[in-house]
């Protein structure tokens, strides 16, 4: 199987703060990857990095084998990559139509885009009915799922999503992850970062273990339940 | 000592904006980005002035009124902006200006249109320079007191600063307060040198120059606006000598280079062109009562917030000698 | 009563000008974050490239009005790729000092080149004057005031309807995340100063003719103003600061003819501080950075 996504030896740092220290990880199409790790881990930061949203010091980042790093955010979002980023970070002050049509920008086909919606608006009937609405007046659950709406509008391939439990209740946190599978089952890989490591194992195939920049395990999500330091620092067991 | 007879007067408005720039550096310090400091300046000169012209009180006593005014003003002002963002900040400073200069217009007693003058001559080049160098002991030991470490702390981030137990409010009244009092100060001198005051002087536009000099300098250490005022006063004469032109054109071109060598060094360098005391002026010249090791200013900041908390006492945040030249 | 009609009117006249600068300014603020102090020399350099064509080439308004809009244009992209585009991820006051600069440059470049006194405008337009009972109205106003509006209609249409408008609102929220899904900013950002540079050049001749004059120093107050405007209004809707332009030349008009015409450059300020120590974010609200 050919990697999806491939980053070898990423570094990123803010100064003299170095955030993620050479990151080695791979995603395949089809899979779920979950990088798990505490606040301030560096998760966020690898993602930027590969939407070139942070420069990189140093490090590859290979997409369907084409390098991303030197690309500019709006070109790497241009290669079907999308993201749901962390907190939602909807456009408030647009409505939740005009979120669903900019989510789409990259498409220039009128018809495509309606069409694209109207089977999201299928999927997703609440934000049918508030389609009109603007975007900030959503609850927060809402809000996440119009962003990752927001995100299916542009077709990726990849879908990056950061934190999307952050933030809300227990019954849409088990619903936005459901939302997860199903996603992957319509053909977009997806590589996730979270804190909430109960849920992700239990749709991830594979997940890497962030700690201080530096990933400091991986494993299938059934063998890194078994061990004790998995439980202990994220199972809360 | 050829041209001296020229180079004068210029030196002597090169260390009045200097003095003027200063006021700016410290109010900035804390994060307000004042389009006012005209106005300080102006309501120095004013106050000044018809105090040693109109009432004969002596000079020095005349200035230091003066300044106070400026201080007083400084304060209320920055109550005024206390929750506004940096640019709103700017921009209500200037509505400040804009409406004193108005107000200098229809008081027929300061002259009105045809501007205060009748003033006696009392600022020389020695007295200016004198006075600049008090200024710049008072921003250099301002630098390194705890008010000007928590006055950074307030600029980078009013939120932690007041996480960590500073008294963001007090801390902006008084660098506001300290740096129109020093504007007015530079005011008071400047009246008695040129011996006319205009509204005119007090516009935004003579504000935005102050504020020029301190970000083009440099607004991270007292010598950025020092630098900045000297270099950009002195340049546009020294470009007069060496184009010596028509007045007209001389003027356009002289201060079309000036503005293209302003877009330069913001390009160059966006955090102005001095961001730190030399090093070598560092060893020789170690902090009064500091080691000269560098620390960095978050330990700074953290030191800080420990005195802080170890003194509840947020009032003695204004530290001895800081807040009065 | 007609009186004070007249004076509404002719402040209104007045202050769609005020709007159209205002709204290029706002846009510009809105989508890039920057204080483009240079925006009104665009506006005075239209004013000149007007002159300069009205005596060299043609005494057609509309030809006059294009060609000196597209000389702003162009000024505008220059302005932006030289000294907005370097600056992008600096801290606010940076790009502010760095078009002060080239303000500065402009104002006495053009003094240079026109000298330092007002420089008389032709009356291209017809001097009409329409009269209603007591309210007299000229067409030479009617014109520039239609032309002001139309502008700020076409620059609300492309705000709300179309794809770029769109995208340069969403760029005005979220910059990164509108990036991430395929918005070139720098596009964005070149269209948005090109789009209000196209606007001040277009009222830079209305109010040149209208005042039938040019003067190298002209864009100091308009500058102000249109900063006024934005903050008074908030720059969350255009509709707003074109509202707010409009309403601040009516007021300045009956100052002037109620109180006193040297508070009339105040009013504006007066009404800044109090708006501001009321509502930080202006009345209609802000994008918060």
């Amino acid at each position: 199987m050919s990697a999806l996504l491939e980053v070898a030896g990423l570094e990123v740092a803010y100064g003299a703060v170095r955030a993620v220290k050479g990151v080695d990880l791979v995603l395949h199409a089809g899979e779920i990857r979950v990088i798990l790790g505490a606040n301030g881990a560096g998760k966020t930061s690898i993602l930027k990095a590969i939407f070139g949203l942070v420069k990189p010091r140093a490090g590859r980042i290979a997409f369907q084998g084409q390098e991303l790093r030197g690309l500019e955010p709006h070109e790497v979002g241009s290669r079907g990559v999308a993201w749901v980023p962390e907190g939602r970070q909807i456009w408030a002050t647009l409505t939740v139509r005009q979120n669903l049509v900019m989510g789409a920008f990259v498409n220039n086909k009128r018809a495509a885009v309606e069409r694209r919606m109207a089977e999201l608006f299928d999927r997703f009937p609440i934000l049918a009915e508030r389609r009109s609405q603007l975007a900030g007046s959503l609850s927060g659950g809402e809000q996440q799922m119009l962003a990752i709406a927001r995100a299916l509008m542009a077709e990726p391939k990849l879908l990056l999503m950061d934190e999307p439990s952050l933030g809300l209740a227990p019954l849409i946190i088990r619903r936005v992850f459901d939302l997860v599978r199903e996603i992957n089952a319509s053909g977009i890989s997806i590589l996730m970062v979270e804190q909430n490591a109960r849920q992700s194992l239990r749709v991830a195939n594979w997940a890497y273990l962030l700690e201080n920049g530096a990933i400091a395990g991986s494993g299938s999500p059934a063998a890194l339940a078994s061990t004790e330091e998995i439980r202990r620092v994220y199972l809360g067991g | 000592m050829l041209s001296l007879g020229f180079w004068e007067p210029v030196l002597i408005l090169a260390g009045l904006n200097a003095i003027i720039a200063i006021g700016v550096y410290i109010t900035l310090m804390s994060g307000q980005a004042s389009l006012a400091h005209a106005a300080f300046a102006g309501i120095g000169a004013y106050s000044a002035a018809v105090l040693t012209t109109n009432f004969h009180v002596p000079f020095p006593l005349a200035i230091l009124a003066g300044m106070s005014v400026g201080l007083v003003g400084g304060a209320l002002l920055s109550l005024v902006t206390m929750r506004m963002s940096l640019l709103v900040v700017a921009l209500t400073t200037l509505g400040f200006g804009e409406t004193m200069v108005v107000i200098a217009f229809n008081i027929e007693y300061l002259g009105g249109a045809q501007s205060f003058s009748g003033i006696p001559l009392y600022t020389s080049i020695g007295l200016v320079y004198a006075v600049l160098a008090l200024v710049l002991f008072v921003a250099w030991r301002f630098d390194h007191s705890r008010l000007g470490l928590a006055a950074r702390a307030v600029r980078d981030s009013s939120v932690t600063a007041a996480a960590m137990g500073i008294n963001v409010p007090l801390v902006r009244i008084l660098t506001f307060a300290l740096g129109g009092g020093i504007a007015a100060l530079g005011g008071g001198l400047s009246a008695h040198y040129t011996l006319v005051i205009n509204p005119g002087d007090m516009t935004f536009f003579e504000s935005f120059r102050y504020k020029l000099f301190v970000l083009t300098g440099g607004s991270y250490t007292f010598l950025g606006p020092l630098a900045g005022a000297l270099a950009l006063t002195l340049l546009p004469e020294a470009l007069r000598v060496a184009l010596a032109l028509s007045d007209v054109l001389s003027q356009s071109l002289r201060f079309m280079i000036y503005g293209i060598i302003v877009v330069l060094v913001v390009i160059w360098r966006p955090q102005g062109v001095i961001t730190r005391v030399p090093t070598g002026v560092r060893a020789r010249f170690p902090w009064p009562g500091r080691p000269a090791a560098r620390v960095s200013p978050a330990a700074k900041v953290a030191a800080l917030a420990a005195e802080s908390r170890a003194d509840r006492a947020d009032a003695s945040l204004g530290s001895p000698g800081a807040d009065r030249p | 009563m007609e009186q004070l009609i007249q004076h509404v009117i002719n402040g209104a006249m007045v202050g769609s000008t005020y709007a159209v600068v205002a709204v290029g300014f706002a846009l510009t603020f809105s989508v890039l974050r920057v204080i483009n102090v240079a925006h009104p020399e665009v506006f005075m350099l239209a004013m000149f490239t007007g002159l300069v064509v009205v005596q060299a080439l043609t005494q057609n308004f509309l030809i006059v009005l294009v060609i000196a809009a597209t000389a702003a244009l162009v000024a505008g992209l220059a302005i932006e790729r030289a000294v907005l585009r370097p600056l992008r991820r600096a801290d606010l006051l940076m790009p502010m000092i760095a078009t002060a600069g080239v303000s500065v440059f402009l104002q006495y470049g053009v003094q240079g080149v026109a000298g330092p006194d007002e420089l008389r405008f032709p009356r291209i337009l017809p001097f009409a004057p329409l009269e209603v009972g007591a309210i007299t109205v000229t067409s030479l106003q009617l014109i520039t005031f239609g032309i002001a509006v139309l502008i700020l209609l076409a620059c609300s249409f492309y705000v709300r309807r179309t794809r770029w408008g769109l995208a340069a609102r969403a760029v005005a929220e979220r910059p990164d995340i509108a990036a991430t899904f395929g918005v070139n900013v720098s596009r964005v950002a070149q269209i948005t100063v090109g789009l209000s540079s196209f606007m001040a050049g277009a009222a830079g001749v209305g109010i040149a003719v209208l005042y039938g004059s040019a003067w190298s120093f002209v864009g100091l107050l308009y500058g102000l103003k249109s900063w006024v405007c934005m903050l008074v209004a908030g720059n969350r809707h255009i509709e707003a600061v074109m509202l707010v332009g409009i309403m601040l030349g009516i007021l300045e008009a009956l100052t002037t003819a109620y109180v006193s015409s040297s508070f009339r450059d105040a009013v504006a300020f007066v009404v800044l501080i109090v708006v501001l120590y009321k509502r930080p974010d202006g009345l209609f609200g802000s994008y918060s950075y």
